[in-house]
């Protein structure tokens, strides 16, 4: 085992042959590298990942992959109140009720809610973080009088919360990501303080502090990289329900009301009075939805279990 | 420990009225050549118990030592049939009274788990359901294999917790796990498991959580137990002062083998597997001389060779050598009587221990 | 054994030994809090209540006792890792309980921890080398190897490490690991040695063996002892196997609910215990020898440790001792006190510890006592 151990100067050349040399030389595993190792073999992490790039790709490169510029209504001639043209030549998808090309208004969707969805959770961390941080990092006092603001901001249903926002600012895009971020903010602040306590009662914050290191630094290099785990499954998995809450609010009319802009949610709405004839046209951005949100969850639950101390041997 | 005094006991208390008298010669549990290995996904299989075989006998404890991996508390799971189905595979012979629990099926086995056998492990908090008062969790038990009323079996529970040397049992009977203390919990728990009178009684680490008070008072109720109601038990410890004290014979395993296996006087007087020598050595004793240096086993439980390769201490061995990559070293018979020893290089059998 | 009290007699023999390390009154008490809005403070856990202590420098003083007791919060306090609700703790001639935070914190290099459970106290996301350096870079560099060095601290950082590595028996590729890839026994090496690269004076080890497997404990107290004559350390050893402190310390302290009630050399506890706790204490202990088991006079406690939220009225442990005589016991709290007539250089908190050892008070009641049975 080791240099000074006496067993193994003695030992016989036909059982060290057999045990290998005791310690490798090659560089150790830190937690970050074995999350990432058995991330990368859990096959219900690989789905989710696959799905999520192909989401970011779509999204990016929306221009290059849509056959026909968004939201034109070049064929609104086409739609009659009673008919939606279906797959044709030129249409793979056929048309929305608008007259434009449905796969078109579904790929430029995408971009809409990853905008939306990854920064109303940005901000939503952001905020969370700084609040949790300062509560877990003081403690005392200002943790208090900061978690029973959290609580206040619990209190207050999500929705309502996005809905009073969306009537004061309006409807635009930045209304829907403040909504959405501001129901997040206590999520995330609650997640911080609490794995921030956890990691605060642990033996190795002890000895941080008995080895004469400062307030400062156990806090800022020991216990605050301990306590991110949850806080990135959650945000991962957040991205899931915002892009939900994203074609909730849409559909409700809180949304960006400019309808150049092609968004999943929308297209829901304008779609339910045309299920009866016309199914694809409110199955498609529904199965869009639920496909991008199973990735990210997929992807935020094995992240989970990849981070997870209890599941390491 | 002798025969008057537990029919004595057996008759003042009226228990185990219709199993008839314990047969003390009858072999009650036999274990042979059982194997368990583990499949993890994408892993490869690993024997965590690769042949183990021991009998225990009414009123007889056995003990198994070992140290963590050393297959002990694996093996417990496996006589009780409670290892997970999904990742695990256990061959080999469970004998319970000439029945085989291994191909028992699981409806019977459950049945018998009540009944006859009964397991006591480390972890009392966890053993024992949180939102379940005590008192119910143990008439439970006792109205499952008795046809009493609830009346009766609330009597009966609180002389078992008085038995069990929990003070004040009936305002006990009323209270919730999480109100007793540790030692409590291990007595309400070890109660739970008498509460269907078992013939046998598998303990695994039960007073590893414990202050040395209270484990000496839990040590001193099992005692009595086998004593008084010729109950047989299977003591898995790491422990050896505790073996030296409680157990008539122990197996000592090491990487899924017993490596060595003797009458309790026997073993400690002299042991033989360089292993049981090394612990022996290596353990401070209060009643020592002080100042001499511990003679520490080098490395770790961690570094061992496969036993079909070679004998899986040596990577440890102070008297390892080419001679001892053998593969599937047996367990034989060297010089004494009852007394097999898994080892190429055994501690000479003259020299005095100490 | 009569050679080992001859060295003793030579030690005390050469002077008076300095004391490194002296205790007085120290007591710790957490708030009991209760409320849902605004906690109250209830009551007070007296986890610590008023032990005075002294240790020379260089020696090893054990204390033990069963869970609950306060040793591990003695210990803590010591450092100041625990704040004292009263008390001094004298360091080197410097009350450490009054130390302002950044003296307090250059003092912490001279005084350091190892813990119960290695890999609790190492953090998982630090490698080998980070932990070992972190202290270093905290403290800045010595002036002799700023000598040796020149101005290149990290290199001299990382030559004290490889050097400290070897010395606690682990090889140098183990720099580049993280503490999740050992073994237990390696494990808790690498919190030694993080607890020894300061250089400091005194050393705490609470439960330093006891989460490790039996045949890596020794391993790791020949450790302690071997770098305690190297490096000349002063030690506390906190555990609750008297087997281990025995073996690892000069002087033995044991516990009962927040104070000590009795201390004597350690060859001397183990040879006649005074205090019915201890007597009780080292009877419950097993013995890996049947032999020795199947004669030994057991004397069994009833009963749980009380609350040390409401501690027993007069001597602490009357409520569970065996010896419990009708007077005095329940209503006067014993002190701490030298046995000067009977057994000098002892210090018991029993009242009647002189009838005890005398064997005019006996156990009380005859269930409490096993007699050998085999």
């Amino acid at each position: 085992m080791t240099a000074l151990d006496p067993a193994q100067s003695a030992r016989p050349a036909s059982l060290s042959a057999l045990m290998g040399d005791g310690m490798s030389d090659e560089q150790g595993t830190s937690l970050w590298r074995g999350a990432f190792e058995r991330l990368s073999r859990n096959p219900a992490a690989i789905i989710g990942t696959l799905i999520v790039l192909a989401f970011v790709l779509v999204a990016i490169f929306a221009p290059l992959l849509a056959p026909y510029e968004p939201a034109k209504s070049q064929w609104i001639d086409q739609v009659t109140p009673s008919d939606v043209p279906g797959p044709s030549p030129g249409h793979p998808l056929g048309l929305d009720p608008f007259g434009s090309d449905l796969l078109t208004q579904l790929i430029y969707g995408a971009r809409q809610s990853l905008i939306i969805g990854v920064v109303s959770t940005a901000i939503g961390l952001l905020g969370g973080a700084l609040l949790g941080g300062v509560a877990g990092a003081f403690g005392g006092r200002v943790d208090t009088f900061v978690m029973r603001l959290v609580d206040i901001m619990l209190s207050i249903p999500s929705l309502l919360l996005a809905v009073s926002v969306a009537a004061v600012m309006g409807p635009r895009p930045g209304a829907i990501m403040i909504a959405i971020a501001a129901a997040q903010v206590p999520v995330f602040a609650r997640l911080l303080r609490g794995s921030m306590l956890a990691q605060r009662g642990q033996d190795y914050v002890l000895a941080s502090f008995s080895l004469g290191l400062r307030r400062r630094t156990v806090v800022m290099s020991h216990v605050v990289p301990n306590s991110l785990g949850p806080v990135i499954v959650q945000a991962t998995l957040t991205l899931a329900t915002a892009i939900i809450e994203v074609a909730a609010l849409s559909y409700l009319g809180l949304g960006a009301s400019d309808p150049a802009i092609a968004e999943w949610g929308r297209m829901l709405v304008k779609a339910q009075d045309r299920l009866q004839t016309d199914p694809q046209l409110m199955l498609l951005p529904g199965l869009c939805i639920a496909v991008t949100a199973l990735g990210f969850t997929l992807f935020g639950e094995a992240l989970r279990e990849a981070l997870d101390p209890k599941s390491r041997r | 420990m002798t025969e008057t005094r537990t029919d004595a006991t057996l008759t003042r208390t009226g228990r185990r009225g219709s199993r008839g008298p314990v047969n003390r010669d009858e072999v009650l549990l036999e274990i042979k050549d059982l194997r368990v290995t583990f499949q993890r996904r994408g892993g490869p299989a690993t024997a965590a118990v690769d042949g183990v075989s021991f009998s225990v006998k009414p009123g007889e404890i056995v003990g198994v030592v070992g140290e963590s991996g050393s297959g002990k508390s694996v093996t417990s799971m496996a006589v009780m049939g409670l290892l997970p189905q999904r990742g695990s595979k256990v061959t080999g012979e469970v004998l319970y009274r000439g029945e085989n629990l291994l191909t028992m099926g699981q409806r019977q086995l459950a049945d018998l788990r009540g009944s006859e056998l009964a397991m006591v492990f480390q972890d009392p908090m966890s053993s024992l359901n949180p939102v379940i008062p005590v008192g119910l969790q143990v008439t439970e038990v006792l109205r499952r294999h008795q046809d009493i009323s609830r009346e009766d079996a609330r009597v009966e529970a609180e002389d078992l917790l008085r038995r069990c040397g929990i003070p004040d049992p009936r305002r006990r009977l009323s209270e919730y796990p999480h109100q007793l203390s540790g030692g409590m919990r291990q007595r309400a728990l070890i109660a739970i498991a008498l509460a269907c009178k078992p013939a046998l009684l598998i303990c695994d680490e039960p007073t590893t959580a414990l202050d040395v008070t209270i484990q000496a008072q839990v040590l001193e109720l099992l005692k009595e137990l086998v004593n008084d109601l010729g109950t047989a038990m299977v003591m898995i410890t790491h422990d050896l002062g505790v073996v030296a004290g409680l157990c008539d014979s122990v197996n000592v395993m090491y990487a899924g083998r017993i490596v060595e296996a003797a009458g309790r006087r026997e073993l400690f007087a002299h042991p033989r597997h360089r292993y049981t020598e090394g612990l022996l050595n290596s353990i401070p004793r209060l009643d020592a001389p002080r100042g001499e240096p511990l003679q520490p086993i080098p490395g770790t439980p961690r570094d061992t060779i496969a036993w079909s390769k070679a004998c899986a201490f040596a990577p440890r061995c102070l008297h390892a050598d080419d001679e001892c990559v053998v593969g599937d070293l047996p367990l034989v018979q060297l010089g004494r009587v009852n007394h097999p020893v898994r080892c190429v290089h055994p501690a000479p059998e003259e020299e005095p221990h100490g | 054994m009569a050679e080992h009290d001859r060295s003793a007699a030579l030690d005390s023999a050469a002077g008076p030994v300095r004391s490194l390390l002296s205790v007085r009154g120290l007591e710790v008490h957490f708030p009991i809090k209760q409320g849902l809005v605004f906690d109250r403070t209830v009551g007070h856990v007296r986890a610590v209540d008023g032990v005075d202590l002294e240790i020379p420098q260089g020696q090893t003083y054990g204390l033990v006792g069963e869970s609950g007791c306060g040793k591990s919060t003695l210990g803590r306090a010591v450092l100041r890792l625990e704040e004292p609700t009263a008390g001094e703790v004298i360091f080197d001639g410097e009350d450490i309980a009054k130390l302002k935070a950044e003296p307090l914190r250059k003092m912490r290099r001279r005084m350091q921890m190892v813990f119960q459970d290695p890999l609790a106290s190492l953090n998982p996301r630090q490698s080998v080398q980070s932990l070992l350096i972190e202290p270093l870079r905290v403290h800045g560099l010595a002036v002799a190897d700023r000598a040796q060095f020149g101005a290149d601290s990290s290199a001299s950082h990382l030559a004290k490490v490889v050097s400290m590595l070897e010395l606690v028996g682990l090889p140098r590729a183990a720099l580049a690991k993280y503490p999740h890839e050992f073994s237990g026994g390696q494990r808790q090496r690498i919190g030694i040695a993080r607890a020894m690269i300061l250089n400091p004076d005194l050393v705490i080890a609470d439960e330093p063996v006891s989460a490790l497997d039996v045949s890596v404990q020794a391993q790791v107290i020949n450790l302690l002892e071997r770098l305690q004559d190297l490096l000349g350390l002063t030690y506390i050893v906190i555990a609750h196997d008297l087997a281990v402190v025995r073996h690892i310390s000069d002087t033995i302290g044991v516990m009962y609910l927040g104070r000590l009630v009795e201390e004597a050399p350690s060859d001397a506890l183990y040879e006649r215990p005074l205090h019915p706790y201890t007597i009780a204490l080292m009877s419950a202990i097993p013995i890996p020898d049947p032999v020795v088991e199947d004669r030994r006079e057991r004397i069994l406690l009833k009963g749980d440790l009380p609350s040390p939220a409401n501690p027993p009225s007069g001597c602490r442990f009357h409520t569970r001792c065996p010896f419990r005589q009708p007077t005095r016991c329940d209503t006067d709290e014993p002190a701490l006190r030298e046995l000067t007539q009977v057994a000098p250089g002892r210090r018991v908190a029993c009242h009647y510890a002189e009838e005890i050892l005398s064997g005019e008070v006996r156990v009380r009641d005859a269930d409490l006592l096993i007699e050998p049975v085999r």
